[in-house]
């Protein structure tokens, strides 16, 4: 044992507080599953919360109830007693003075016998027929005088506690509780002192009354208010369960109906008992489903006429067209021998036809959005040489009106699942947009990407867009100037149509625009076809734009003072003289 | 995971204080009541002044100091010992064996000369004293009759001062004491009260006197218990044949309380006999005369009789119509007495029946007259008795004797089968109402009877038998007349010739202390006043008028007859001539006789 070099105590210490911490963190494990199971049971079912609730609640009040009656009754009881007891001590007392006020001097042979006398008769004179109470005279202050108890028992002093003795022998009527064993089983006595006057000094007079039957009465009455109260939080409980059911019932099924209906069952409705809250509520319900539903066919019946009577009229005009198209195909190509007028007249011709059928085909396009037609082809697609396409196509247009495109692209591929016919026609609708508008300054594609999202920002820095229009430029047929006049002949459908290519992807098309600031577009798409989208890669607001007023320039001081209308406006602080402001800052 | 471990002990702890909290619990704080008023001031310390001297009251006195031992054991008897064996030299403290609470006995002596106290050349003493054996005193108050017999006691006495010091203003020291507790006849007359008490006779009817002795120091609070603890003890013994106690295993609860007019007394007694509990409160009324309020007896604990003890004394004691009236015997008839002051009365007897009267007893019992006269004839003398309304006609004669003392009625005996007592020839005899004359044994050596006297009560009797002086208790059921063993009363009085009752316990005699005198002796013999030291002659009749809590008189009311002149007391004056009524002046010539036989009527 000595020669062992490692004390085994030791690793047996360690090995049971290892076993220790795994026991514990197993019952933590446990404990803190349950938690969470509990905790979403919590959140997801009223019926539990409220039963919960009540049962907390009721618990604690009734608890608190239980507690209070309970207690109320042992006091009532130790009271009743108690007076009983003082009662009896009272007389008793007031015999025994009587009794030793015959004597004169403790040592007189004949007062003990009266002491035990007094002590039997108090007791009742009878020991065979004692109810318990034991009586007992003392004589704190004379040792001639022997304590007598009646019935004769021992183990009387232990149940006199020195601070009674103290308390009664000091000359006042004192009551204790003490526990101990006088004839038998272990009981809870009621110690009452009192004095008792006599000629030559003071003695004590106790009586020892055992609480058995309050101790049994008070547990009878402790566990009939806590069965009671317990029945009480669990009927409780099953009434909050009932109640809330009835009432969870048929939310649950409102809820489950009008989730069908929005998920398009739109003739879904509840069914209607009785004629309570709940089945008014159904009622409603139905009447605004029957409501809605009467509203989505008829708006759904107009929006199919009018998506119908769309694509039709673009069919039927895509016929004569067609035939006019030849026609001004063969005027055009033979307007060489016209007269100058008429050639030019050929001319303008050929160029609104174009222009007509490319608003035919947009209409089509968008008439096959609105009719929900629009199919996504999405597949692994590299985008960086769908951006140089576009750029390869519009570099004569850009060209032509001297406006710089430069691509800002990663060095390596950006792979997204897309449909990169549509991106390719947002994009030269986008660039085709800065060019139109960039007014022969530079136009920037950038391509960004992510992991979970790729985008493309186009920016020119043309007229930009004044406040509030970054919304109007996706709606359809829209122009910023009505006046001004259409260098490329756009349709107006463009942005409308991108926005829906966008959204057909579940991605975001956004516009920023300040006025002579230009404005910047941003395409972001999610890498993989049907994922969410959170952030953007690329920011919406370019890095060189400027606040609205101007922004703090140079981090120079703001200035926050009134605005007409109460308002506060912040702004730039105006210049001022070097040593002033220093006076004014002092840092 | 904290929070909930913290929460979670916490519920646990707030479950437990709710399931225990509210409980009895297993041990409480000391809760205050009240204060109690302070404890009563010391007793009466003039009860203490009645204790016997202590052996340094006499100083260098050894005769005061020898008296002072005899009187050492008055007092209560639980410290008689202790106050007897202060007197006792130390070396012999242990000789006596002390007795403890009821076993004490106090061997009660009258001393029949001074002590004698003869000094020793090693400044010790021996001292005898000269006794009458007078009675026992037990613990509870009685006086029982002697059981030593002797006459003297001899101790040693020796200074208390250390041995070679020449002082002896350290007092003295019995050695050698005798062992027993010695009490001067003069001690039991300083340190205790004598006390009537009453026991019911046989028949209840009437109370019985007893006498007790009740220490001095006695507080006066627990005098209601004394007398209760001797009530339930019974009668004396010797009364025994004509008074009973309560029911055998009566006892006393704890003490007999109370004060400020309410008293109360617990007994234990079998039976739930309430008439008998309300004649113990009528004896205890009695027994306790300066005992007023209310009196609370209970039985068990179960109140039975509240009483108001001055109203149980409003019935009379004693059936007494009127008070007594003097008569006298002259010329042969009886005629009263006028003395100045006191009602003169008429002679209740037909004029001739009432010739040739040597004495006669007269006594009043409901309406009637009883009358029981002693008359000369040419042959000896008869008993002549009659008895009925005022004046008394018819008579009847009883056999003849040659001499017949004064006859006494028995008044316990009542108005039916009215009975009396008479002596004669030396003989004890009762007689009824038809002059019929029955010899009554006494339980006696045989001597000739001299002289006999009934109490007021009926039920006892003063008998002189051989001139020593008895009392005795009757018996009176079934129309005779038992007489219990008579009781020796020990007096310094000899040759006894005539007794009558004083009071309820007290006897009048008439002996020889030396020369002819009258002493008022208590019926256990303990306590004798001289009366009259000398009478000059032998009494030969004597009649009192007892002292009673009905009819009272001045005390002393006692008559007597002695060398043929009468005389009446007290102060002792002689009868005149002129005092006695309904006399028809004698002749003249003829020398008058003198008053004689005188007699009381009540």
């Amino acid at each position: 044992m000595a020669s062992s070099p490692l004390p085994p105590p030791d690793t047996a210490t360690a090995r049971t507080r290892g076993a220790a911490r795994e026991l514990w963190r197993a019952v933590a494990g446990r404990v803190a599953r349950t938690a969470a199971g509990v905790h979403r049971t919590w959140r997801r079912s009223l019926q539990f919360r409220v039963v919960t609730i009540t049962l907390v609640a009721s618990s604690v009040l009734v608890g608190g109830f239980a507690y209070l009656i309970a207690d109320k009754i042992t006091s009532i009881l130790l009271e009743s007693a108690k007076t009983d007891v003082k009662l009896r001590l009272e007389s008793g007392a007031d015999y025994a003075t009587k009794q030793v006020a015959l004597y004169n001097q403790p040592q007189e042979a004949q007062l003990q016998e009266t002491i035990e006398g007094t002590v039997n008769y108090l007791a009742g004179g009878d020991p065979q027929q004692t109810s318990g109470v034991v009586v007992v005279i003392t004589a704190q202050d004379f040792p001639v005088i022997q304590s007598r108890t009646a019935p004769a028992v021992d183990g009387v002093q232990r149940l006199i506690s020195p601070e009674l003795r103290e308390a009664v022998a000091d000359g006042n009527v004192a009551s204790q509780i003490a526990t101990g064993r006088l004839t038998g089983e272990r009981t809870k006595y009621l110690a009452y002192g009192s004095p008792v006057p006599t000629r030559f000094g003071q003695i004590e007079l106790y009586y020892l009354v055992p609480l058995a039957r309050q101790d049994a009465t008070a547990a009878d009455a402790r566990a009939t208010v806590v069965a009671t109260g317990v029945a009480l939080v669990v009927l409780l409980g099953l009434l909050a369960a009932l109640v809330t059911r009835l009432v969870v019932n048929p939310v649950r099924v409102a809820a489950r109906t009008a989730q069908r209906l929005s998920a398009g069952l739109l003739d879904q409705r509840m069914v209607v008992n009785g004629e309570d809250d709940l089945a008014l509520l159904a009622a409603s319900f139905n009447q605004m489903a029957t409501n809605l539903q009467r509203q989505i066919l008829r708006l759904e019946e107009m929006s199919r006429l009018q998506r119908r009577f769309t694509s039709d009229v673009s069919h039927e005009l895509r016929t004569p067209l067609t035939t006019v198209r030849m026609a001004a195909d063969l005027i055009f190509a033979e307007r060489d021998g016209f007269d100058p007028a008429v050639a030019r007249s050929a001319e303008l011709l050929q160029a609104e036809l174009d222009r007509f059928e490319e608003l035919l085909t947009d209409l089509l396009e968008i008439s096959r959005f609105d009719a929900g037609f629009a199919m996504l082809d999405a597949e692994p697609t590299d985008l960086v040489p769908i951006v140089h396409r576009v750029v390869e196509r519009l570099t004569g247009l850009a060209e032509r009106v001297g406006v710089p495109i430069e691509v800002d692209l990663p060095e390596h591929e950006v792979i997204a699942e897309v449909d990169p016919r549509r991106v390719e026609r947002v994009l030269r609708n986008l660039v085709g947009n800065a060019v139109e508008h960039g007014e022969g300054r530079p136009v920037v594609i950038r391509l960004g990407a992510d992991e979970t999202a790729v985008a493309i920002t186009v920016r020119d820095h043309g007229v930009g867009l004044k406040p509030g229009e970054e919304k109007l430029v996706f709606n359809r047929f829209w122009r910023a100037d009505p006046s001004r006049a259409r260098q490329t002949g756009g349709t107006g459908l463009g942005l409308s149509i991108s926005l829906e290519d966008a959204r057909l992807h579940g991605g975001w098309l956004e516009a920023w625009g300040a006025p002579g600031q230009g404005a910047q577009f941003r395409l972001t798409l999610p890498a993989r076809a049907g994922d969410r989208l959170t952030t953007s890669p690329l920011r919406l607001v370019p890095e060189d734009a400027r606040l609205p007023y101007g922004g703090p320039g140079d981090a120079a001081p703001l200035t926050i003072g009134p605005a007409p209308g109460g308002a506060l406006a912040i702004g730039p602080a105006p210049a001022r003289e070097p040593d002033a402001a220093g006076a004014e800052v002092p840092s | 995971m904290r929070v909930r471990f913290v929460a979670g002990v916490l519920c646990g702890a707030l479950a437990t204080v709710a399931f225990t909290g509210c409980g009895i619990p297993e041990r409480s704080e000391v809760q205050i009541d009240e204060r109690r008023e302070p404890a009563t001031e010391a007793g009466s310390v003039s009860a203490w002044s009645k204790e016997p001297p202590s052996p340094s009251n006499s100083g260098t006195d050894s005769e005061a100091f020898v008296r002072d031992f005899l009187s050492a054991a008055a007092g209560e008897p639980d410290r008689a010992y202790d106050r007897v064996k202060q007197f006792v030299a130390p070396e012999f403290k242990s000789r006596m064996q002390d007795k403890r609470g009821s076993e004490v006995e106090l061997t009660v002596v009258r001393l029949t000369d001074a002590p004698v106290i003869t000094n020793n050349v090693d400044r010790s003493a021996a001292v005898t004293i000269s006794v009458q054996q007078v009675g026992v005193l037990r613990a509870d108050g009685r006086l029982v009759p002697p059981v030593s017999t002797e006459t003297t006691y001899e101790f040693g006495l020796r200074s208390a001062s250390p041995a070679g010091t020449a002082d002896d203003g350290g007092g003295f020291y019995i050695t050698d004491p005798p062992n027993l507790l010695l009490l001067s006849d003069t001690a039991l007359r300083d340190y205790y009260e004598p006390q009537a008490v009453y026991f019911w006779n046989s028949d209840r009817t009437r109370l019985v006197p007893d006498q007790r002795y009740l220490p001095l120091t006695v507080p006066t609070e627990r005098r209601l218990n004394e007398v209760v603890k001797w009530l339930v003890d019974g009668p004396s013994d010797w009364l025994s044949t004509g008074a009973v106690g309560l029911p055998d295993r009566t006892e006393l609860i704890n003490n007999a309380t109370g004060g400020n007019g309410r008293w109360e007394v617990n007994l234990d007694m079998p039976g739930d006999d309430r008439t008998r509990a309300d004649q113990f409160v009528t004896q205890l009324a009695w027994s306790l005369p300066d005992l007023d309020g209310k009196l609370e007896l209970k039985v068990r604990n179960n109140s039975i009789v509240v009483a108001d003890l001055a109203e149980r004394r409003s019935r009379a004691l004693y059936t007494l119509q009127e008070g007594p009236r003097r008569y006298c015997v002259y010329e042969g008839a009886v005629h009263p007495l006028e003395i100045a002051g006191e009602p003169g009365g008429t002679v209740p007897l037909d004029p001739g029946a009432n010739r040739n009267v040597v004495s006669a007893g007269l006594a009043r019992s409901g309406g009637k007259i009883l009358a029981a006269l002693v008359v000369t004839g040419s042959d000896g003398q008869r008993l002549s008795v009659g008895t009925g309304p005022d004046p008394v006609t018819a008579f009847k004669k009883g056999p003849v004797h040659t001499a017949i003392g004064r006859p006494v009625w028995l008044r316990a005996a009542g108005t039916e089968q009215p009975r009396g007592l008479v002596v004669a020839g030396g003989r004890l005899y009762r007689f009824d109402q038809n002059a019929q004359m029955t010899p009554i044994a006494l339980n006696l050596p045989p001597a000739p009877v001299n002289a006999v006297a009934a109490s007021l009560d009926g039920q006892r009797i003063a008998v002189v038998v051989g001139g020593l002086l008895y009392v005795a208790a009757l018996n009176l059921a079934g129309g005779g007349v038992t007489v219990g063993p008579p009781r020796r009363v020990a007096t310094s009085l000899t040759s006894i010739s005539a007794v009558d009752w004083g009071d309820e316990n007290r006897l009048i005699v008439a002996g020889s202390a030396g020369r002819p005198a009258i002493y008022e002796v208590s019926v256990d013999g303990a306590v004798q006043t001289p009366l009259k030291d000398d009478t000059g002659a032998k009494v030969t009749h004597l009649s009192t008028y007892p002292v009673n809590p009905t009819i009272p008189v001045p005390s002393g009311a006692f008559m007597y007859e002695a060398n043929g002149v009468a005389y009446r007391g007290s102060p002792v004056e002689q009868i005149q001539r002129g005092e006695v009524g309904l006399v028809t002046p004698p002749p003249s010539g003829v020398r008058p006789g003198n008053p004689s036989a005188p007699f009381f009527l009540y």
